[in-house]
């Protein structure tokens, strides 16, 4: 199955905001939740001349890549109202080689509730078919205190020891 | 003018499947789709985007698109158009006329549904008493920033027949101030950074060259996106190569990625510009032959500019001279090289002469109406509704009674507005006559233009005896002093005109269509208007049978009952054709000649005008009034330069704080201080705190970055909170975190213009309480739309 995912020139987001909006509105998302999200690193300053200040408009757990516009042939809602123009949607190889040609890109494939997409627990059958026997065993006979110890205080119970 | 639809440039990211081509209404998957350009409300300074608005078989908005068919915007869309549908359908938006008795001004729960037929027999007998009393001169309209009705001359003048618009804030300082300095010097109206937007093969349309270097001074675009500019076109610019020069006393995220960033101390601009001028003179940089044939004055400003040698400049401006050296040849070799000018160079008491060097330096270079440079609105280019209706309905005897006229003509005269500081005077004594009607024609001066708000609010109350609200929501302004409120059509509900930037330097002209009705809040701005004048001045309205000729006739200077808007408006968007080096062909004058309207014929470096109005003809630098060097003392309290209202992208200025989802994006309102500034006064981030100085104080949430330095603190204006308690004294929440009370009225410049609203003093402290918005509250508040 082709994998899609979104690439993103992170170099000249905004945080304008237009990402967000666009996909509650597309997905009725309340306040509070979001299907992406813009998240901010800076200003901090390099040295006197040089700045680092970036925006990452990242997908969240509630990214579906709008599977329902995406259905229908359409791009996802982020990438069609993005203000700067920086998502790009489609097949994961083909960005790939978008990827290569420039830097301060991001190559995301998101997964919608991931949680729920791994589905719910199934046993499997992993039965090696073996069936417990019939078999005489003799008991040692004293409770010892702990097991598997090879100190010296290791020893044996001897109840009138205790304060019981 | 031939309306033809725009070519469309699709952008890389679109899909196969999109809408390009498609008419202006169609259906899809059982919605009705209507393309539109919106202008307003919500509120947005003409940019006119491309929108799909996706109405189902109940008349209901279900869905709202970027327009891909749109040649600058090519689908894209902004939050606030992306939340359209939650502004429509708001639980707090109010669709019907509402009437309350004026000795319950400021009570909430006060208001009473009335008819729009009430409501307009309310107001003729109100306005017929007035002006039968105190004649029409009593009347003030209220001006707003950006609404299609904010600046609407129809209304004082046609439908009131008064002179007194004015808007409110204290020597126009937004947009005049520069206004004043292309009009006066070069004859046009504003010289925009050419985007290629008017051409139909965009950035690669072979009359274009690519702008090398771009000076953005103090400006973000992205952010003041609705400035009547498509913002994020430099981001397509910049990926195609653009270098940036940042002015700005904020780092601000596209200083980040300026070739130069010139943080300059807030209200300096003046005198770095007049350093940028002496260097490119000195060094020879300028253009000789645009000098030489088409500027006037060079060799008085080549004086004046001798004054400001840019050691001195970087003094003033607290900025390296090697920066000031390397901006000034970094633009001066780039061709084309452009300019975008912001609000900041309106706000300060010099901002007319900020202006002034700023078209010295675009001329000088060159750099006018050259591909790629700054793009100068032709003859027949024009604010349409700038003027009109005055000789025919107010005439010289009222005109001569403007507030103001007689002491600031430079200002009066060219906005058609009654001076801002001298109305708030007359409001409070009386003089020189009593002002009794108020209409807010969109505008929401107590929460956003008015410096001193609180100030305005009691003159206003006092003084006013009946005044109108036209909006969406009730505004703190409305819920003070309003006694009848008329609800507003938005943008999905009208049918219109929308040209980029009001209509000087026109790129696209667009058309809104109506794709739904909700409640009775059946008027656009231009209807309203011709709904009340009909009934206050049927003789001056009865020339249109209906308000679609109006707007015909208004908007478009057709009169053919209507047909031709509905023709020519099914184009949705048009590019406007455009033409460089105008002043060569005789296209930038009225009269048809060669040159520049001025009365030399060219650009006026010594400009006549300012000389005509007594003011100095070259561009001067004025030390800000209150800072290091005019007011030591006074800083000694308030140890930090005060810079305010930066936008952000959820809010058109005071709007859309009712929109959960755009208040998500920005739930509180912020002020930036530095991490140094922070620690020594024990902020932390995240912390409210109080910001005072000799004029009043507000509280705003801290942001601790070192986007501003130590000396300076920046805060946003314009915040109000419609989740609380309306009535008075609350209001809202109003004069809360209004940086406007830390801003005073009365320090304009010599012809009127300019305000220091971007230079100020202040102190800074932390704040006990906690203001914290809840975003659960504002969801179960504004979240549930509502069913219309």
């Amino acid at each position: 199955m082709t994998a899609y995912g979104l690439l993103i020139d992170y170099e000249y987001c905004t945080n304008c905001g237009s990402c967000e909006v666009t996909c509650k509105e597309e997905h009725d998302y309340p306040v509070g939740k979001w299907g992406i999200r813009v998240l901010g690193d800076g200003p901090w300053a390099i040295d006197e001349d040089n700045w680092n200040w970036n925006w990452y408009p990242l997908p969240t757990d509630l990214c579906d890549l709008c599977a329902e516009r995406t259905a229908k042939g359409r791009e996802p809602a982020c990438v069609h109202h993005c203000l700067a123009n920086i998502i790009s949607y489609g097949p994961v190889e083909e960005l790939a080689k978008q990827l290569a040609e420039k830097p301060k890109q991001l190559l995301i494939v998101p997964q919608f509730m991931p949680r729920v997409a791994k589905g719910p627990f199934v046993p499997q059958e992993r039965d090696d078919g073996h069936r417990a026997a019939h078999i005489e065993v003799k008991g040692t006979g004293k409770a010892a205190f702990g097991a598997h110890r090879h100190d010296s205080r290791v020893g044996e119970i001897d109840e009138t020891d205790l304060d019981l | 003018m031939d309306y033809t639809p725009a070519a469309v440039v699709p952008l890389g990211t679109l899909a196969e499947k999109n809408d390009i081509g498609k008419p202006w209404r169609y259906e899809e998957d059982g919605l009705t789709v209507t393309r539109t350009s919106p202008w307003s409300p919500p509120g947005c300074h003409p940019v006119g985007c491309g929108l799909k608005l996706y109405v189902n078989d109940e008349g209901r908005l279900v869905r709202v698109e970027g327009d891909e068919n749109h040649p600058v915007t090519q689908g894209r869309l902004c939050p606030r158009c992306l939340a359209l549908k939650d502004y429509v359908y708001n639980p707090s938006r109010v669709l019907h006329p509402l009437r309350r008795d004026p000795k319950d001004r400021g009570k909430s729960d006060r208001w009473e549904r009335i008819s729009w037929d009430e409501a307009f027999e309310l107001i003729k007998s109100e306005y017929e008493r007035i002006v039968g009393t105190w004649g029409a001169e009593s009347i003030v309209a209220f001006c707003g920033t950006g609404r299609e009705g904010g600046t609407m001359s129809l209304y004082p003048t046609m439908v009131f027949g008064t002179p007194n618009m004015c808007y409110t804030q204290s020597g126009y300082a937004c947009y005049t101030p520069r206004l004043a300095a292309v009009v006066y010097m070069t004859g046009c109206t504003y010289p925009e950074w050419d985007n290629a937007g008017a051409l139909p093969g965009r950035w690669d349309d072979e009359r274009y060259q690519l702008t090398e270097v771009l000076i953005l001074w103090g400006k973000q675009p992205l952010y003041s996106n609705p400035d009547g500019f498509f913002g994020h076109s430099l981001i397509d610019a910049m990926r195609r190569g653009t270098r940036i020069i940042s002015i700005d006393p904020r780092v601000n995220w596209l200083a980040t990625r300026a070739d130069l960033h010139l943080p300059l101390r807030a209200g300096t601009d003046t005198a770095l510009g007049m350093a940028m001028l002496n260097i490119i003179i000195e060094e020879d940089l300028y253009d000789h032959d645009f000098v030489d044939y088409w500027c006037y004055g060079f060799d008085q400003l080549r004086e004046r500019v001798a004054e400001m040698p840019p050691e001195k400049a970087a003094e003033i401006c607290g900025l390296p001279a090697e920066k000031i050296y390397a901006a000034a040849r970094m633009y001066a070799t780039a061709k084309p090289a452009a300019i975008m000018w912001g609000l900041a160079v309106d706000q300060k008491t010099d901002g007319m002469q900020n202006g002034h060097v700023i078209i010295d330096l675009q001329a000088i270079t060159g750099n006018l109406d050259r591909p790629g440079g700054q793009l100068l609105p032709g003859a027949g280019a024009g604010h349409n509704e700038l003027g009109f209706g005055y000789a025919e309905s107010i005439g010289d005897e009222l005109m001569q009674k403007m507030i103001g006229l007689k002491e600031y003509p430079a200002y009066c005269n060219m906005i058609l507005n009654a001076h801002a500081d001298l109305m708030l005077e007359a409001l409070e004594t009386g003089e020189p006559y009593p002002l009794k009607m108020g209409f807010y024609m969109g505008n929401n001066l107590m929460s956003c233009t008015s410096q001193e708000p609180k100030r305005w609010h009691d003159a206003i109350v006092k003084s006013l005896e009946f005044c109108i609200g036209v909006d969406c929501f009730i505004t703190p302004s409305i819920e003070a002093s309003c006694d009848v409120f008329l609800p507003l059509a938005t943008v999905a509900e009208r049918e219109g005109t929308v040209y980029t930037h009001y209509a000087p330097c026109t790129v696209t002209a667009g058309f809104m269509h109506k794709a739904i009705t909700v409640g009775e809040a059946y008027y656009s701005d231009m209807e309203l208007a011709y709904e009340l004048g009909k009934r206050l001045h049927p003789e001056r309205f009865s020339q249109w049978a209906n308000s679609h000729e109006l707007v015909e006739h208004f908007r478009l200077g057709v009169q053919e009952h209507g047909e031709y808007f509905d023709k020519v408006s099914q184009c949705v968007v048009a590019q406007i054709p455009i033409d460089y080096y105008k002043y060569e062909k005789g296209l930038l004058r009225p009269d048809g000649q060669l040159g520049f309207a001025t009365p030399t014929g060219r650009v006026e470096l010594w400009a006549s005008a300012f000389h005509t109005f007594g003011d100095d003809p070259l561009p001067y630098y004025l030390e800000p009034e209150f800072g290091p060097v005019n007011s030591p003392e006074l800083m000694e309290k308030y140890p930090f330069i005060l810079t305010t209202g930066a936008r952000t992208p959820a809010f058109f200025h005071s709007e859309h704080r009712q929109i959960a989802y755009l208040r998500e994006l920005h739930p509180d309102p912020i002020v930036e201080i530095n991490p140094a500034v922070a620690k020594r006064l024990g902020i932390t981030d995240g912390q409210w705190v109080r910001i005072y100085n000799m004029v009043g104080e507000c509280v705003q949430k801290a942001q601790v970055s070192p986007i501003v330095d130590e000396h300076t603190i920046h805060a946003e204006h314009a915040w109000w909170f419609p989740e609380e308690d309306g009535s008075e004294p609350n209001l809202y929440g109003t004069f809360r975190s209004n940086i406007n009370n830390l801003l005073p009225n009365g320090h304009f410049g010599k012809l009127g213009f300019g305000a220091p609203n971007k230079c100020l003093i202040c102190n800074i402290e932390p704040a006990t309480e906690n203001y914290d918005t809840d975003m659960q509250n504002i969801w179960d508040t504004f979240g549930e739309l509502v069913e219309r």
